[in-house]
């Protein structure tokens, strides 16, 4: 996502290209300073997934005899393919109702004066400042059964009987609308606030209608954003093991869930390593996905 | 040792010390400190709370509490393959079993104990003593449903619309499911008949949740009867929230929480010294008081009056489980509890 917003971005070294043998330089003094993280990411995070791959490839949870018996058990099973097929699904959900209240959020934020603009991003941020379970708890208590919205809702009259909105594919989406809005605001924010406000004035002149400007004009110029979002809305709710067991309940079985019981529960560390490379794979294949329409549909505007 | 003054030497000398031990696992804690494993939530506070100055007071060592669940701390021994993480455990029946096979205890010497006197007989072993006991049974809201009798009205109405799930996760959730099978049936190794029945309610149960979540969805009225122990009962209380035990028809169950030396210690004797103090009856008072709420295993403390028993041999009436026998079976019972409940 990083290559894609920068590809935008109107002042990057595009703008006033060095030397060639400067870039060469250039390039160097940037590969050592990225050096520590880059080793530091080496013994933290593809060591310990190669060790996850490694303990994937034992048949028995004392880890002693080498084997396929795990994947063999694992994908042998149809109800993990479901449980996959559920995962995704509440992703692809989750990313949906970001965008679709998200988008017109970021819209009105472009619209703002600037003091407004800050409040508006404080409240935006603000669920990324409380800790994820108390925000999950805080859902608890607005979508119970005598929780704020059945109250009102009863109060009101319109319903007699408490809707079951806690422990429901429903409720957890609701709240991970809430949980997950940041990550798709702030960047969609930080690309929309750079477009030249120009082009929607040229695009009015010449005659195109609100709407139309918005699809034809705003909507491809923020891909790189949108699609930032995407990426890391998906993410993040496929992966939310406490908000999906603690709001979902454990009826509705997503891969977190199956991890967690595997590796901490029953101790069958293979099978849980299984578990967790479908979650890497399936979730990284949906993320490949979405940033390659990203790198197209920029490619289409730049190219 | 803490009397003498520090100077700028000692301190710079003390610092570099501490640098250099925290690069050495092993060697990381100092003479006169020990750190043992305490549930996270009510078991951490009280330990934090009462344990902990008193150890530093009568025996001047430093107590460090590492709040972790019983089974995570069987993972993190086993992955620290022989270089223990801390040197005390506490653990449940289930999890016990795991330690036991799994070698991960020092050989345990009730002798060592000047307590051992005050406890009953057969609480200690040659693995641990136990320190706590739990009794389960049914916990309801007395506002919102009558007083269910059993383990089978769990499932009949009024209270299985009002009911509250947990699976095979917990020792709580375990035992309470294999009694609730013997009612259809089933046996210690059998709990195909409470998940049939379970089955044919589900619709109509109100929550089926992580063990951890459901005190929080009791309290917030999502769901008003569900199976749990005395202590959680006790807390919810405390917190001026509707709820009573019942102990079901067939008998509460009854487990105990035991702790354990982690084998590779290099702080055995402060080990003994720690338990010793735990078991005892000013450690044991303590934590029967609210907020805390423990069922006490030393003969010397008085029961609270709220338990269902009057004293800890009325315990010996209550059901025990063979947890030996239950561990090989619980993966699949997670797994079978999954298929059979979601949606």
């Amino acid at each position: 996502m990083s290559v894609s917003t920068a590809a935008y971005d109107p002042s990057g070294p595009a703008g006033h290209l060095p030397s060639r043998a400067g870039e060469a330089k250039l390039r160097l003094d940037e590969w050592q300073l990225a050096l520590p993280l880059a080793l530091a990411f080496a013994a933290l995070f593809v060591a310990p997934l190669l060790l996850l791959v490694g303990v994937s490839f034992f048949n028995d949870d004392k880890i002693t005899q080498a084997g396929f018996g795990s994947w063999i058990k694992f994908f042998g099973d149809p109800f993990n393919y479901k449980v996959i097929g559920d995962t995704l699904l509440l992703g692809v959900k989750t990313v949906c109702t970001t965008v679709l209240i998200g988008y017109p959020l970021a819209l009105v934020y472009l619209d703002l004066p600037a003091r407004l603009q800050r409040v508006l991003l404080f409240i935006i941020v603000l669920p990324l400042l409380l800790s994820v379970v108390v925000r999950t708890f805080a859902w608890i208590v607005v979508l119970g059964r005598e929780g704020m919205v059945n109250q009102v809702l009863q109060g009101l009259g319109i319903i007699s009987e408490p809707l079951r909105l806690l422990q429901t594919e429903l409720g957890l989406v609701i709240s991970l609308t809430q949980i997950e809005m940041p990550l798709m605001l702030l960047p969609l924010i930080s690309v929309m606030s750079r477009l030249d406000p120009n082009l929607r004035d040229a695009s009015a002149a010449l005659g195109a209608s609100r709407w139309r400007t918005l699809f034809t004009v705003i909507l491809p110029l923020s891909m790189p954003g949108l699609v930032a979002g995407c990426l890391l809305v998906f993410a993040s709710s496929t992966t939310a093991f406490i908000s999906q067991t603690v709001i979902g309940g454990v009826r509705l079985i997503y891969l977190p869930l199956l991890i967690w019981q595997q590796s901490l529960v029953v101790y069958n560390w293979p099978l849980a390593a299984v578990a967790s490379l479908s979650l890497v794979v399936s979730v990284l294949s949906v993320i490949a996905a979405l940033s390659y329409l990203g790198r197209r549909s920029s490619g289409h505007l730049h190219g | 040792m803490m009397r003498q003054s520090f100077s700028r030497r000692s301190l710079l000398a003390g610092a570099s010390a501490l640098g250099g031990a925290s690069l050495l696992p092993g060697a990381a804690f100092a003479k006169g400190s020990i750190v043992a494993t305490t549930y996270p939530g009510t078991w951490e506070d009280a330990y934090r709370t009462v344990v902990l100055p008193l150890l530093k007071k009568k025996e001047d060592i430093d107590l460090e509490l590492a709040p972790l669940f019983a089974m995570d701390q069987i993972g993190k021994a086993k992955a620290a393959r022989g270089a223990p993480p801390f040197d005390v455990f506490v653990l449940d029946p289930g999890p016990r079993i795991v330690g036991i096979d799994g070698g991960l205890f020092e050989k345990f010497d009730g002798k060592k104990l000047s307590n051992l006197s005050k406890i009953p007989a057969g609480f200690t072993d040659d693995y641990g003593v136990h320190v706590s006991a739990q009794v389960v049974g049914i916990a309801y809201n007395p506002k919102k449903v009558p007083a269910p009798k059993g383990w089978a009205d769990l499932l009949k109405d009024p209270w299985v619309s009002r009911l509250g799930l947990t699976g095979f996760q917990t020792t709580f959730g375990t035992s309470s499911l294999i009694e609730l099978s013997k009612l259809y049936g089933g046996s210690l190794t059998n709990v195909d008949p409470a998940l049939v029945e379970l089955k044919k309610v589900l619709p109509k149960v109100a929550a089926v949740g992580l063990p951890a979540a459901m005190p929080g969805l009791f309290q917030q009225g999502q769901c008003d009867v569900m199976y749990t122990n005395t202590q959680t009962v006790a807390t919810l209380k405390g917190k001026g929230i509707d709820v009573e035990f019942v102990k079901p028809e067939s008998g509460a169950i009854a487990f105990y929480t035991t702790m354990h030396v982690a084998k590779g210690t290099t702080e055995l004797a402060n080990a003994y010294k720690y338990l010793d103090l735990v078991v005892s009856k000013e450690v044991q008072e303590a934590l029967t008081k609210p907020p805390y709420n423990f069922i006490p295993i030393n003969k010397d403390v008085v029961l609270p009056a709220d338990l269902p028993m009057k004293s800890l041999d009325e315990m010996s009436k209550y059901v025990e489980h063979d947890w030996a026998k239950i561990n090989p079976l619980r993966a699949a019972w997670i797994e079978k509890f999954n298929k059979e409940m979601a949606k």
